[in-house]
């Protein structure tokens, strides 16, 4: 049994090898495509000139042809090292290792906010297809995606932040006065937690509120129309009536039976929801000041930064290759016929 | 036990009841000492000559690093400026320049100290002016225009002195070293990081410092924040009043300026011009607007590309473009004005100063007729998207005015990078952007802006005769002969108008209002050191 | 299964549906609404959204404009009603772009498999495993923002499902009956997909047609916010609302409010109406 779990999850990252490299490809020619030279924009200094691009320039290997910096760059990219970032001056490996837990903890936090409030709501659509509380919950969740974040970003911070002043200031993931607790995984919620220090987890969660409820909201809608969905399908089938017919509770038979087989469909759209968060929450972490990979990949982006945006976009790519197959792992345990290919 | 200073957001009752934390004394204290500035750009690396330093970057650098000497500060309209004019000693406790001015004796301060407590010696200083000349980097280049290129120029003459060796009598030379990229480093430090191909330990003074400043680093991540601790040590100017300094990144400027009016963050220098206006009136905080003396936005012609080779061109556009409401749209007229004047001979040698721009569509078409080009053209006009929010509104107002003349405009918003790069290769046609000299002197504008096959040649501009005075005047010793030779640039700029001066854009500095002494500095960042709480 | 259903009865089912869903109803109407301000917008409007009177800049709401005037004294309202134009134009051109190409490729992977059929597979991987908004941002960056560009970013971004969907459902349907049939009466390959199968295929899109629209506007907005947008001063709702932003803080809400409003509602209609399709189409709602 584990040694077939094993072979299949070997099996399924080696399946992913094509698509990744084609990622890798794909980024770096698009890279080049770009009409801005990284060394003119960086050998930018109030005197600067052609020598000193030049010099740049045949530092950061650019003078060579385009296929030979892709071979350099494949080579360098199978030793793990994904170049160095002009913007930060740190190599990109090191800049990701900082930054992702702050993008990890974020998505974590809004898609698991998501899930608490779209599940809840798809279930009580689906009871009553049709009505108008179906209609409402409809309404609500797509009034969610319907605002771009970065509008919903500023309008919470100029409501909760500036107005009220219920939230603490939206910059970044603790208050910068207060001191951070020692590294141990990164996630700022799991490293307080670890030392015990409750306050601090406090003052972070707070700070993680605003930014994880503005990506929260833009999600709602794909997740409590797949539990309504799915739920839908489920409370028609004969078991559901058995149990009816039997006489169990209804909160139990809803709760109990329908729920956890209706959960598999939402769980592989949760799966999907979080690999698209993850990259798309650029808007988030600008508007939040949240120092996370996206924000990083963005600033690049715009300076023509060719490796940081490189080295995010293969991130990217692998964690999507790793969540597809979480999902189906999770598939297989919950569902024991759905792993016979 | 650890106390957070705000609640926050604990679930609506609890909100309700306790909206603010409370506060210890020694919090408060603490608090009180400290100054946050929030800022839109990022310190990218803590030594300031690395190839695409920061601006940001060069304001943490002159807090931690000390250099030579330092400019000046002055009071105008009660605002405190740089004084370019006026140049004491930093690290050197005293200079002498010779009277042909070919040498300037450098005399260090006595017990001035590195962070690491070791003593500051002669041997430090001609090591760290070696690495100006000799290591690849932005130093080389801004070295040169004051004569500053070779290691054999700087030489130690005695304990704690240092000769700084000149060819020609260069106006520039010490001014010099007063830039961010005149860092005075730590040798013996920073020698046991550097490596055979790393000989001046670059990679390593990224992210390391070896300093002597008013301010140690006490933690920095790149994009991120900075946090400075001041140095108890320093000697080699008043020690500052705040006892940490924290430079945090917040890119969105609303954002920027709800934390200044919340007195959660004590100083902004880069807020949105829309939203000063409305700060100001809203009376919680301080505002010092100070216009950027010593640099320009510009509107520039690419003057060998047709049909902006002809000046005849050049001079329609600037009769057809309405100044007054391009002010008021872009800066919402923040700032100073160079359109305008009403001479015909410079007042002064002054530089930037206002240039006689004025509307006059007749004279437009007129001109355009005589050009040939009476029934208009088209081109494109571009900027970058960094300075959108300035640009945009100017853009569409430039393309509505061409529009009257018959000369039709597409628009383009590029990539910063683009732009840099279409500007470097002399690419674009005609464009806005903006400029900022250190050293404000008028030749080393005229060197600069309108010399040399270089990028910040704006306007691509070759014209034999200006050539010819900014060499001069840069060697110039006679005072007199020096002004002539400035106003005659200025006078061939106003006639020939390779690009449009527009106006200076106001630094305006957003503060609590306790905060006290902000100066506006060449380098357009925040110097510390010369700040207070009241 | 909707080609066994003769189309009177869908018409009737839709009738039903739309009757006993309000929701469904206002997306609708709104949507038509939307459509008619794009195409009526120079006989609406007052003025000129282009022209300029900076005397007149930064006005709150009122009787000669009712939505305010913005920086450059441009009236608001005029300029939203003109966005509803290019906004409206972005989101079919991106989206028809998207489904037609994908459609079509996937179509004849699904119909000849075999090699083709494998290489595109690879492709769409690489294009799924992209982070897609950053893709969208790269190429807007690469190609210039024109709003042409705009369009093929967007359209990208959505292609890899049509791909897939357009696959999936030829090859189940290859074998089927009529489409033998067809095959027998003598038509080609190029014929049975784009005259059979396609056709047939088109209703169970109709969903995620509905709901691209509404993401294309999202993302061009999105776009704008990050400077990657359509330039001045063409009147595009996106960069109003990231332009319009900037000014919350200044406390000129009418900047951002009306064009947010704008836009909120398009997207909603779109998204609502998809929802509404899926009832009209899932024949378990049919009773």
């Amino acid at each position: 049994m584990l040694a077939a779990a094993g072979r299949r999850v070997g099996g399924r990252l080696l399946a992913a090898i094509p698509a990744v490299f084609g990622v890798v490809v794909l980024t770096f020619l698009v890279m080049r495509v770009l009409p801005g030279d990284p060394a003119v924009y960086f050998a930018g200094g109030p005197s600067a000139g052609q020598a000193e691009i030049d010099a740049l320039r045949a530092e950061m290997g650019l003078d060579r042809p385009v296929p030979v910096q892709l071979m350099y760059y494949l080579r360098d990219v199978a030793t793990g090292d994904l170049g160095r970032s002009l913007t930060t001056g740190q190599p990109v490996m090191t800049d990701i290792r900082q930054r992702l837990p702050a993008s990890l903890e974020l998505t974590f936090t809004a898609l698991l906010l998501a899930l608490v409030a779209a599940i809840p709501l798809g279930i009580l659509a689906a009871l009553r297809p049709g009505s108008a509380v179906d209609h409402v919950v409809r309404f609500l969740c797509t009034m969610g995606v319907c605002m771009p974040t970065f509008v919903t970003g500023l309008l919470l911070i100029y409501v909760f932040y500036y107005l009220l002043g219920w939230s603490p200031d939206p910059t970044g993931r603790i208050d910068i006065f207060a001191s951070t607790p020692p590294e141990i995984t990164g996630f700022l919620l799991l490293d307080f937690a670890l030392t015990g220090d409750w306050d601090g987890w406090r003052a972070a969660f707070t700070q993680l509120i605003l930014p994880a409820a503005t990506m929260a909201l833009f999600v709602l809608a794909p997740l409590a129309r797949m539990t309504r969905a799915s739920m839908l399908a489920v409370l028609g089938g004969d078991f559901i009536r058995t149990a009816r017919a039997m006489g169990l509770p209804g909160w139990r038979i809803i709760v109990v039976y329908a729920l956890r087989n209706a959960l598999l469909p939402v769980l592989t759209i949760a799966g999907i929801v979080f690999s698209t968060m993850l990259g798309a929450n650029v808007l988030v972490e600008k508007v939040f000041s949240w120092p996370g990979v996206a924000s990083y990949a963005l600033d690049a982006l715009q300076a023509s930064d060719y490796a940081p945006v490189q080295g995010f976009v293969l991130l990217m790519a692998s964690i999507f290759v790793v969540v597809n197959l979480v999902i189906d792992l999770l598939y297989g345990l919950a569902d024991p016929r759905a792993v016979a290919e | 036990m650890h106390v957070t200073r705000r609640q926050g957001l604990m679930g609506l009752a609890a909100i309700a009841a306790a909206p603010a934390g409370f506060i210890t004394p020694a919090q408060a204290q603490s608090r009180a000492e400290t100054m946050r500035q929030v800022t839109g750009g990022a310190v990218n690396t803590l030594d300031p000559t690395m190839p695409g330093s920061t601006r940001e970057a060069f304001g943490i650098s002159m807090n931690v690093y000390d250099r030579l000497v330092a400019f000046g500060r002055k009071q105008v309209d009660g605002n405190w400026l740089f004084d370019h004019t006026q140049i004491r000693g930093e690290l050197a406790e005293r200079y002498e320049i010779s009277p042909d001015g070919l040498k300037i004796t450098l005399h260090l301060r006595p017990g001035a100290l590195w962070h690491d407590g070791t003593p500051v010696t002669a041997e430090d200083v001609k090591w760290s002016l070696d690495r100006a000349v000799s290591a690849k980097s932005l130093a080389v280049s801004q070295f040169q225009t004051g004569s500053l290129t070779s290691t054999e120029q700087f030489r130690i003459a005695g304990a704690g002195v240092i000769e700084v060796l000149l060819e020609k009598p260069d106006r520039l030379a010490l001014s010099n070293l007063a830039v961010p990229y005149a860092i005075m480093i730590n040798s013996k430090l920073a020698k046991q990081h550097a490596t055979a191909e790393d000989p001046w330990a670059q990679k390593w003074l990224q992210a390391n410092t070896a300093a002597s400043g008013a301010y140690k680093v006490e933690s920095f991540r790149p994009g991120v924040q900075v946090v400075l601790t001041r140095n108890e040590e320093w000697k080699n100017g008043p020690l500052p009043f705040f006892k940490r300094v924290i430079s945090q990144t917040v890119p969105e400027a609303a954002t920027r300026a709800n934390l200044i009016e919340k007195g959660d963050a004590d100083l902004s220098i880069d807020l949105q011009a829309s939203d000063i206006a409305t700060l100001q009136s809203r009376g919680q905080v301080k505002v010092a607007s100070i216009p950027q003396s010593n640099g320009f936005t510009h509107i520039s012609f690419n003057t060998r590309m047709a049909p902006f080779d002809n000046v005849k061109v050049r001079q329609a556009i600037a009769a057809a473009l309405p100044y007054e409401d391009m002010f008021k749209a872009s800066l919402f007229s923040r700032g100073r004005t160079l359109y305008g004047a009403d001479w015909t001979t410079p007042p002064n040698a002054d530089f930037p100063q206002p240039l006689p721009l004025k509307q006059d569509l007749a004279k437009a078409r007129a001109l355009l007729a005589e050009a040939g080009l009476a029934n208009g053209f088209s081109t494109s006009f571009s900027f970058g998207t960094s300075t959108a929010s300035t640009s945009e509104p100017l853009a569409a107002l430039v393309q509505e005015a061409l529009g009257k003349v018959g000369i039709r405009i597409e628009i383009q918003k590029l990539p910063d990078a683009q732009l840099n790069t279409m500007q470097a290769e002399k690419k674009l046609a005609f464009y806005t952007d903006s400029g900022t000299a250190w050293l404000p002197a008028t030749y080393y504008f005229f060197y600069l802006y309108f010399t040399r096959d270089q990028r910040w040649n704006f306007a691509n501009w070759e014209n034999p005769r200006i050539v010819e005075l900014s060499n001069a005047a840069r060697f110039e010793r006679d005072g007199a002969a020096y002004e002539t030779q400035c106003k005659e640039m200025i006078s061939i700029l106003a006639d020939q108008l390779p690009l449009l001066m527009l106006w200076q854009p106001n630094m305006d500095a957003v503060m609590g209002k306790a905060i006290e002494g902000f100066t506006y500095q060449f380098y357009r960042q925040v110097d510390f050191r010369d700040l207070k709480r009241a | 299964m909707s080609a066994a259903l003769g189309r009177p009865s869908l018409l009737r089912h839709a009738g039903w549906v739309l009757r006993g869903n309000l929701v469904t109803a206002f997306a609708l109407g709104g949507t038509a609404l939307l459509v008619l301000v794009a195409l009526l917008a120079p006989w609406l409007a007052a003025y000129d959204p282009i022209a300029t009177n900076v005397a007149n800049a930064m006005r709150p709401p009122s009787a000669a404009h009712w939505f305010g005037t913005d920086q450059l004294g441009r009236d608001i309202l005029s300029r939203l009603l003109y966005g509803a134009r290019l906004d409206l134009a972005i989101a079919a051109a991106a989206v028809s772009l998207s489904f037609v190409l994908g459609a079509m490729i996937g179509a004849f992977c699904g119909y000849h498999g075999g090699r083709l059929d494998r290489a595109v597979g690879r492709f769409v991987d690489v294009l799924m495993a992209f982070p897609l908004f950053v893709l969208a941002m790269a190429m807007v960056a690469a190609l210039g923002n024109q709003v042409q560009n705009i369009v093929y970013a967007t359209a990208v971004i959505n292609l890899p499902f049509y791909i897939r969907f357009a696959r999936t459902e030829v090859a189940v349907r290859r074998q089927a009956g009529w489409v033998e049939a067809a095959r027998a009466s003598g038509n080609g390959g190029a014929r049975i997909v784009l005259g059979f199968l396609l056709p047939n295929i088109l209703p169970n899109v109709a969903v995620q047609i509905s709901l691209n629209l509404g993401w294309a506007i999202l993302n061009a907005a999105g776009l704008s916010f990050l400077g990657l947008g359509v330039t001045a001063p063409t009147p595009e709702w996106g960069i109003m609302v990231a332009e319009g932003a900037r000014f919350i803080s200044a406390g000129h809400w009418w900047l951002v409010a009306f064009p947010g409003l704008a836009l909120m509602l398009a997207v909603l209609c779109f998204n609502l109406l998809g929802d509404g399709l899926r009832d009209i189409l899932d024949p378990r709602m049919r009773t």
